[in-house]
């Protein structure tokens, strides 16, 4: 066996289709299989998992795990992952009637990504590539829009410094309210202002503690 | 338009398979497009710079 991970879910049932589910204590790992020796930066292999991710979130809210865990044997999987059982357990139940949904803002004044040729080590590029991520700022009125308008039909939010020419706000939204989130994110559009409302998402920002 | 509707929301939704979600402890180490990847032992299994960053910050 040999599996690319996408998800930790709550019960057996919620996975199906084409993705096999890999026994994590009382949980279940989410995985697609592969051959081998398949590659696992393969274009297709990528579309496959993305395609089998959003398959597995209509069915229910999982933790996403960030690709490129691949399990060899199913003992792996407590190996690895046993650590985190107590708290994806608390996280599956507190969050199973909830998806994330982000909007992703273009910056008003995008600060330069820096050329890390003009840098003489790694460290000086990643401290200048960091203060350009956490420079980026949006309009201030746009901001207020969302903050009054998408904010509070959500059940919890983060605005987040991605990288040095956006901002990105994460919405935990019960899922019975995606579709009025994306109606209420339809009429930002009378801004002049760049930005896309995406999702629904599995849990990826709000199994961080630490955002 | 269409087509670029489709193409930002496949693009969305790779950034969200690479780059999202929780990072567990792994041994591979792969190459996509032109993206900086960096192999940092058995902490990050693929992580661009920005997302080395953002996890350097949080601990």
């Amino acid at each position: 066996m040999r599996a690319v991970v996408i998800g930790a879910h709550r019960h057996r049932d919620d996975i199906d289709g084409d993705a096999v589910a890999i026994p994590l204590a009382d949980l279940f790992l989410s995985g697609v299989e592969i051959a081998p020796q398949q590659p696992v930066s393969e274009r297709e292999l990528l579309l496959r998992v993305a395609g089998i991710r959003a398959q597995l979130l209509a069915r229910a809210t999982f933790v996403a795990i960030r690709y490129g865990f691949v399990l060899t044997n199913e003992s792996e999987a407590m190996t690895k992952c046993g650590a985190q059982v107590d708290r994806w357990r608390r996280l599956l139940d507190e969050h199973r009637n909830e998806v994330e949904l982000t909007l992703k803002v273009a910056a008003a004044a995008p600060l330069p990504r820096p050329n890390r040729t003009d840098f003489a080590n790694g460290a000086g590029y990643l401290r200048a590539l960091h203060a350009a991520t956490q420079g980026a700022a949006i309009d201030e009125s746009f901001r207020a829009a969302v903050d009054a308008q998408l904010v509070p039909l959500a059940n919890d939010h983060r605005w987040i410094h991605r990288d040095n020419a956006s901002m990105e706000l994460a919405l935990l939204v019960a899922r019975e309210r995606v579709e009025e989130v994306n109606a209420a994110g339809a009429k930002l559009k009378s801004f002049d202002v760049p930005f896309l409302l995406s999702g629904p998402w599995p849990l990826e920002v709000f199994v961080d503690d630490h955002e | 338009m269409a087509d670029n509707d489709e193409e930002l929301s496949l693009l969305e939704t790779l950034d969200h398979l690479l780059d999202r979600g929780v990072v567990i402890s792994g041994e591979a180490v792969i190459s996509i497009g032109d993206v900086d990847l960096l192999y940092l032992g058995l902490n990050i299994v693929l992580a661009n710079v920005d997302a080395i960053i953002r996890t350097a910050n949080k601990r």
